[in-house]
């Protein structure tokens, strides 16, 4: 099959190969999102029957009316649902709010000791940063514990603040990835400023932080989607339905069933609310998100 | 000195009352409106309280009871369940209601015999009945009726583990295979069924309450010798020969493999109609009348070896949480929960069945009311006819529902043999009593 | 490495250091209260018996003797293990066949989008949106499973499926984003080498054999490094799909340490489990640092 190929770079040589992969990817990719969406649009009594069928034959916005809170809980149990509240609005609301606080915050305090790391001099420099990439070993559900005894003793549970706490100053990761970028910028410039008798907050402020806009904005979604993506620490800390970040606001709707079975067409709408921001953010953002991904890994 | 007081009572009365807030949570999202309607008329009565409801998930609502416990932010008054209570009574969560029984004279004869004494322990008391509950099974009779099931075969089945009797007479004729050949005829192809005749729920922790109780308990097997009792008997052979018999069902064709079911449960393939016959608990009634778009029938479970139908004879109750800054309001709430006029308005909700003397019957003529015909559960609580059962009320409930529930999903689906794998969780548990 | 000569060493010295404090403030009050204290405190509660609501009860040892013969513990090692091995591999292989796939056919930005975009989904909507579709009854695929003619399969109910399903579940989720991460380091090898080569006379497999997978080694390395310490932990998906069931055949690690600490409450022994998982992590983590130390000679 390589015989004839002109490109240099072998494997599926064959284009119409490399196409079909390609394209069983997508379907493997979209189906399962398309499947979601689909049973959002069923009513729940004709889940049983017709489930598993490709196509829908009669759409109805209910489901989507039930979980952005459009219907009383009387008239959602009448139409199958638990009549469990679900306020899907307030969920993915609470969980900008916690992605963003941890991003700014964390984004913030990792690349001022990134630049600590990599330009002062200070005693202990070696030990703190050692112990800081070593951080990054320890498994979340060591310090989950003592964590919440902490929260608790603070009186910080069900509160914002409480769910962010852990997040919002230090992760390893950001201050090692930060920290790597920084050692590579030159010199050159910050010398200069040195010498003309510059502080150190005006260089990280003014040559550094702006020479360092794709390592920030990688930084910044990979925290980001870590957050987004948080699961059992806000379940531990803040379960009460004012607090509820969007996985939290799943799962409880998800275990609210009177048997075994969940309410899957309310929960797929749910679960396609959920999907929105995400896909905004492809949308407006796609070339930038694909790129700072695809940076993590150049190193 | 008595000016002073007067002076004093002068100001507490030109304060301007703030109301308490209580917080109340239950499990069951049916059942709120009931209690929210309780709800509405004990602050008619009680300006000065104001409810607040929580309802979540039974398993998210016992880890928020827990971790409120621990953070000194559970709700004042919690809807409790016998095999969760001991665990929080030995953690000191739970406040004893003695004092206030015997200070307001609350008459406690009022509730249905045996439900108020399981809430005891020593002489102290750590909730008040607000329900009761029986099993009984649930049956499709658009099926039953095209297999040639009639109503008078189903309330007379009896079943033995042996042979399954009558019981499993009817389930094979309501089971049916692909190309309509049913359980009992020849041609029968157990893999490629369309219909199971009976699906056991699945393993069931450490009382099967709707799974295995039932059927052990008619064989005359006991489980605890009384409340408290430290050593559960697992490790009995009657036990062992109930759940060979119900993973039989499973070889045979006349239920689902239960790996296919873990997911979805019983109930999900009962409105699939992919199942006829299955088990469930008087709780369920309501839910169902709305949900199950078919023509459906509560049944007794069947008459057992020992000549009685059988089935646990489980009751809620409402707990006032120890670490409470109102113990007097929520005393105050627990008591309208626990009277006969709070159960009443239950009642009308057709919901569960009321702790009360007598307001089972109002609440099954509710239901009649709509159409719903619940009066097998009210033959599943009837002594003469029936061996009712209180679940087990032990400490470590928790790990005790793990190891048993382990053992018997293994022999669900069929790794290890009821009498070895009953045998080994009966020795774990019973050290973890000791 | 500073500048000399400037007017007081040791005083700039000093501010110097004056500044590091002010910066690395915020970033050392964050590890020193939530990372290295209540690392700490976890040592310390593992030699105590507590539920969190009685005193604790100074045990010493008897958590850690407990653990060498607990079945639940040495279960749920071997399992995150073994889940890590039905990962990687499949996430590498995928993700480096879609890579190459993505190279040859598109430069698309919308292909790479969706590609990337399950990765973008929080763990729990994923596991959700699976146990959907992989519903023995009302599921899609056992409808396409029936359809072709072969029995209905339980996945995430059958005790030999249920682990794999998991790792399945989180194979979609992760291999766009590795198969990204691959494209980046195939579009940076250099065309020439390719040219020279295949004018030596080297085949298409040889070719991808000697320059191709060498020359991805570094993004190979990086995402062996972050996505094995990360599958070792795996929890989510387990907490929302089979709750370590059935039959304990999915209790990974931090499952059963999460099980004993908050469904069972007990605290010292919950934290006695993780210290030992973070020995094992650390362990695992010089052992790699040594490897990729080898390593890196040969690859300059």
């Amino acid at each position: 099959m390589s015989a004839s190929s002109q490109k240099p770079w072998p494997l599926l040589g064959n284009h119409v190969l490399a196409k079909t992969l390609m394209l069983l990817v997508l379907l493997v990719t979209l189906l399962p999102l398309w499947f979601a969406f689909k049973t959002a649009l069923m009513h729940p009594s004709v889940l049983f029957e017709q489930a598993s069928d490709l196509w829908l034959t009669q759409p109805t916005t209910m489901n989507f009316k039930r979980v952005l809170g459009g219907l009383s809980a009387e008239e959602s149990r009448a139409l199958g649902g638990s009549g469990a509240e679900l306020n899907i609005l307030r969920a993915l609301g609470n969980s900008l709010m916690f992605t963003a606080i941890i991003v700014v915050l964390q984004l913030s305090s990792a690349a001022m000791s990134a630049y600590a790391f990599a330009r002062l001099q200070f005693p202990g420099k070696q030990w703190l940063f050692a112990a800081f990439v070593a951080s990054m070993m320890v498994p979340g559900v060591v310090t989950f514990i003592p964590n919440f005894v902490l929260i608790r003793d603070l009186g910080l549970l069900n509160s914002m603040a409480g769910m962010v706490a852990p997040f919002c100053l230090m992760q390893g990761f950001s201050v090692f990835f930060l920290r790597q970028f920084f050692l590579s910028l030159p010199r050159e410039m910050e010398e200069a400023a040195l010498l003309e008798g510059a502080s150190y907050f005006t260089i990280f402020w003014r040559i550094i932080i702006p020479l360092s806009g794709t390592a920030l904005a990688t930084t910044a979604l990979l925290i980001g989607i870590n957050s987004w993506n948080e699961f059992f620490w806000p379940y531990l800390v803040a379960p009460e339905a004012s607090q509820q970040v969007l996985p939290v606001a799943l799962q409880t709707f998800k275990a609210q069933t009177p048997q075994g079975q969940p309410d899957w067409t309310g929960l797929m709408a749910a679960t396609c609310v959920a999907v929105v921001p995400v896909i905004m953010l492809l949308l407006l953002l796609g070339k930038q998100v694909v790129e700072s991904l695809q940076h993590t890994g150049g190193k | 000195m008595s000016k002073w007081m007067v002076l004093c009572l002068l100001c507490l009365s030109a304060l301007p009352s703030i109301a308490v807030e209580l917080k109340y949570a239950l499990w069951d999202a049916n059942q709120l409106p009931a209690y929210q309607h309780c709800a509405k008329d004990f602050q008619a009565q009680h300006p000065d309280i104001q409810i607040k409801f929580q309802q979540l998930g039974w398993g998210d609502y016992w880890t928020a009871i827990s971790t409120g416990v621990i953070a000194g932010t559970a709700p004042d008054v919690l809807t409790n369940h016998l095999a969760k209570y001991p665990e929080l009574m030995k953690n000191g969560a739970l406040l004893d209601l003695g004092f206030y029984l015997r200070r307001d004279r609350f008459d406690v004869g009022i509730y249905e015999p045996g439900l108020f004494e399981n809430w005891s322990h020593k002489g102290e008391q750590y909730g008040l009945p607000k329900d009761w509950d029986t099993i009984g099974l649930i049956v499709n009779m658009r099926m039953a009726k095209a297999a040639g099931v009639t109503r008078e075969d189903l309330w007379g089945m009896r079943w033995n583990p042996q042979d399954g009797g009558s019981f499993e007479q009817v389930v094979r004729k309501l089971s049916q295979d692909k190309d309509g050949q049913r359980g009992h005829e020849p041609g029968f192809k157990k893999h490629r069924v369309r219909v199971y005749g009976y699906q056991n729920p699945g393993p069931g922790g450490m009382m099967g309450q709707t799974e295995w109780s039932h059927f052990a308990l008619s064989t005359g097997w006991t489980l605890q010798s009384a409340p408290w009792a430290v050593t559960l008997n697992y490790a009995d052979a009657r036990l062992a020969d109930t759940l060979s018999y119900l993973a039989s069902l499973a070889d045979k064709g006349y239920s689902a493999r239960f790996e296919l079911t873990r997911s979805l449960g019983a109930g999900a393939l009962f409105m699939a109609q992919r199942v006829a016959m299955i088990p469930e608990g008087s709780w369920m009634v309501n839910y169902f009348a709305h949900n199950a778009r078919f023509e459906h029938a509560w049944v007794p479970l069947p008459i057992g070896p020992s000549g009685l139908r059988a089935t646990l004879f489980n009751g809620l109750a409402d707990s006032i949480w120890s670490g409470t800054k109102h113990p007097e309001q929520a005393w105050a709430w627990v008591k309208y929960l626990g009277s006969a006029a709070c159960q009443k308005t239950v009642a009308t909700y057709g919901v569960v069945n009321p702790a009360v003397r007598g307001l089972a019957q109002e609440s099954r003529a509710v239901l009649m009311a709509k159409g719903v015909d619940s009066s097998a559960f009210l033959e599943m609580a009837d002594t003469r006819l029936s061996r009712l059962a209180p679940p087990p009320i032990v400490p470590r409930a928790a790990e005790i529902n793990e190891i048993v529930g382990n053992a018997i999903e293994a022999v669900l689906i069929g790794k290890l043999s009821a009498a070895e794998a009953l045998r080994r969780a009966d020795k774990k548990v019973n050290e973890l009593l000791r | 490495m500073h500048p000399k000569n400037t007017q007081s060493a040791g005083a700039l010295l000093k501010s110097e250091r004056w500044y590091a404090a002010l910066f690395l403030l915020p970033a050392l009050l964050g590890f020193v209260l939530f990372h290295a204290w209540p690392m700490l405190k976890a040592m310390q509660m593992s030699f105590y018996e507590w539920n969190l609501l009685q005193a604790p009860k100074l045990i010493y040892f008897d958590n850690y003797s407990r653990l060498l013969s607990d079945e639940r513990f040495w279960n749920g090692m071997k399992l995150s293990a073994l889940y890590v091995l039905l990962n990687i591999p499949v996430q590498i292989g995928l993700g480096l066949f879609v890579a190459v796939a993505m190279d040859r056919v598109t430069r698309s930005l919308w292909v790479k989008t969706v590609v990337v975009m399950p990765y973008l989904l929080s763990n729990v909507l994923v596991a959700m949106m699976w146990l959907w579709l992989l519903d023995p009854f009302l599921g899609w695929v056992n409808e396409m499973i029936t359809l072709l003619g072969f029995e209905r399969q339980a996945f995430f109910g059958a005790e030999a499926q249920a682990l794999a399903t998991v790792a399945g579940v989180n194979i979609w989720r992760h291999v766009g984003l590795v198969s990204l991460l691959f494209l980046a380091g195939l579009q940076n090898i250099p065309k020439t080498l390719y040219q020279a080569a295949s004018l030596e006379g080297a085949g298409e497999w040889q070719l991808f054999r000697h320059i191709t997978l060498p020359l991805l080694r570094p993004v190979m390395v990086f995402v062996l490094v972050t996505s094995v310490t990360g599958s070792f932990q795996i929890f989510d998906t387990i907490a929302v799909t089979t709750k370590g069931g059935p039959l304990d055949s999915t209790n990974v690690i931090v499952h059963a340490i999460v099980q004993s600490a908050f469904s069972f409450y007990q605290m010292g022994y919950a934290s006695a489990m993780a210290v030992v998982l973070t020995l094992c992590m650390f362990a695992y983590t010089l052992l790699q640092m040594k490897i990729m130390r080898a390593s890196e000679s040969d690859l300059a």
